[in-house]
């Protein structure tokens, strides 16, 4: 808790930094699937939930609020309130469902219902507009702000993105981030001193479900269309995937994650068709030698760093 | 009076019966250890008491009402707390964490759940830290329960159970797999809750039963043989046939 200050220093400048480094789109990017990491996280990382169907809210929010911002001019206060309201229901129904099971029962259940909503939202032309997707979703006026110019959207959401950690990070520091660790740790004894485990489990899915929708209306105001790949199973793996690379069970795990993911995928794959690749090979890093991360990785730099510093700093560590 | 009772309590898994027909009275305040050969159904009888496993029949008596069949949280709820054979933490939190979450599941009241600062809990923090004092791991509170020896984490086994404030406690073994200086520890510190709580004790070493206890029953092959002070255990016929032995010493 000590380092959080300078965790947030590191964040605030990343956030003033990256719009003029990367592209402002790309930069948008990374925030917004920061946030939907974030939601994951709260399941995989400290609940230990690995949901494989995440895009389910995430599509679903963007669907209905783009539905709304297109053809009922909501403003964009309410699509967004719309948008974690539907995150949070359709994740409480996914989450009902499958909080009845664990382990792969767990994962597949979570993966069968995400393609039941893709191919719900692929049939459902007139809607969602299938393989096409849902265009011309508009970016209106927030409080008689134009946020149309790229760096005045990117703001917007950098401010939704920070609001979104400090919400996550004390809902983590609360007791019920606690109480979501005991059941990844041992979720007989948390039955056992009192806890309703699926209901605690429920309610980490209807948290994570809120924050997904909220990223998945924001994705949808910045390209202005809803792709049907925003429901599909490839970005439920993706968001798997990034949060892994950054550090399951970390606040800033996800964070770091959707940075190098996004990044990676957008700079590399303009200059080499193949880049999925290198994040294969990135991801088999990973598991092989830095289960937590990239955050794992960085404290284990620096507790190198102490123990190489001098002869009294070596072997002070203490046993590992 | 009896703050809990079984009334002909049975628990069949498929052929076996695991538990049968038990009916056993615990005096508030008193210390009631059950004895018996492994497989006897000791364990089982505990799952049976903390809604692990649903009754096949009977009843379960708590304080005047039924409880058979309420979930392990609900129990929990109802001031049952217990410590498991096979040491069950939580092993990357924090000792106090471990223990701090027992205290909090015993709030009546939630709020700030999801909001307010764990550590702004001033008397579930306050409950958690007098328990570890007193099971002795005060000094270690900050480090993750993974480090503790096996010996300290029957420790925190023990605080776990304590924290909740149990109206009922069940314990488990709690000097499974001691050494013998270990276990002399952990008799030390069971019996400075005698007296304190209302204690229902599984335990193997016999001598340890012998000493502490204010009734003794012994399981064989899922039945209660006998029950009495521990010096009526002694003299039964029956019970140095199936358990004893050659082997008492107290």
């Amino acid at each position: 808790m000590t380092r959080s200050p300078k965790a947030w220093l590191a964040i605030l400048a990343a956030v003033a930094l990256l719009p003029f480094v990367v592209r402002q789109a790309i930069a948008t990017e990374i925030w917004i699937f920061a946030i939907f990491g974030l939601g994951l996280n709260l399941l995989m990382g400290y609940t230990g939930l690995l949901s494989f169907g995440q895009a389910t809210f995430f599509g679903s929010a963007a669907y209905v609020a783009g539905y709304l911002l297109k053809y009922h001019g909501v403003s964009v206060f309410l699509a967004l309130s719309i948008g974690i309201a539907v995150g949070a229901v359709s994740a409480a129904l996914v989450g009902y469902l499958c909080v009845q099971r664990s382990g792969l029962y767990f994962i597949m259940l979570t993966f069968a219902l995400n393609q039941m909503f893709y191919f719900t939202a692929y049939q459902w032309t007139t809607v969602t507009g299938g393989e096409d997707g849902m265009p011309g979703i508009p970016r209106p006026n927030v409080l008689g702000l134009d946020i149309h110019s790229p760096l005045a959207y990117y703001a917007a959401v950098a401010l939704l993105f920070l609001l979104s950690l400090w919400v996550m990070k004390r809902i983590v520091e609360s007791p019920l981030g606690k109480i979501l660790q005991a059941i990844r740790e041992n979720e007989q004894r948390a039955e056992a001193l009192g806890y309703n485990v699926p209901r605690i489990k429920l309610a980490a899915f209807v948290v994570g479900g809120a924050f997904s929708g909220l990223a998945g209306v924001l994705y949808a105001m910045l390209f202005g269309i809803v792709p049907l790949e925003s429901i599909g199973f490839v970005f439920s793996g993706n968001v798997v995937f990034a949060t892994l690379i950054g550090g399951s069970g970390s606040l800033y795990g996800p964070v770091i994650g959707s940075f190098v993911f996004i990044w990676l995928s957008e700079s590399v794959s303009s200059m080499w068709a193949r880049w999925p690749l290198l994040l294969g090979v990135a991801f088999v890093i990973v598991v092989l030698f830095f289960r937590g991360g990239v955050v794992e990785a960085w404290a284990r730099f620096w507790a190198w760093r102490a123990a190489h510093r001098g002869p009294a700093g070596a072997g002070a560590d203490g046993p590992r | 009076m009896a703050l809990v009772r079984t009334e002909r309590l049975t628990k069949s898994f498929g052929a076996l019966t695991a538990v049968n027909d038990v009916t056993i009275e615990v005096e508030a305040g008193s210390l009631h250890s059950i004895i018996g050969p492994n497989g006897a159904g000791k364990t089982t009888f505990f799952n049976l008491l903390t809604g692990q496993h649903t009754p096949s029949s009977g009843r379960i008596v708590f304080d005047g009402r039924d409880i058979a069949g309420t979930p392990p949280h609900g129990i929990a709820h109802l001031g049952i707390a217990r410590s498991f054979q096979r040491t069950s933490i939580f092993p990357t939190l924090s000792i106090l964490d471990n223990v701090w979450l027992a205290a909090f599941a015993r709030r009546e009241s939630w709020r700030g759940l999801a909001w307010r600062r764990a550590d702004r809990y001033p008397a579930e923090s306050q409950r958690a830290l007098v328990t570890l004092a007193e099971v002795g791991l005060g000094e270690k509170a900050d480090q993750p329960a993974r480090e503790l020896s096996h010996g300290e984490q029957r420790q925190l086994e023990l605080a776990i159970a304590l924290a909740a404030t149990p109206r009922l406690l069940l314990l488990d073994e709690p000097a499974a797999g001691l050494s013998p200086d270990e276990t002399q520890k952990m008799v030390t510190l069971v019996r400075a809750l005698k007296g304190r709580y209302t204690i229902v004790l599984i335990e193997h070493k016999i001598d340890v039963v012998m000493t502490m206890s204010d009734r003794i029953s012994v399981m064989h092959f899922g039945s209660v043989i006998a029950e009495g002070t521990p010096a009526e255990i002694q003299r039964d016929a029956d019970v140095r046939r199936a358990y004893l032995g050659g082997v008492v010493t107290g």
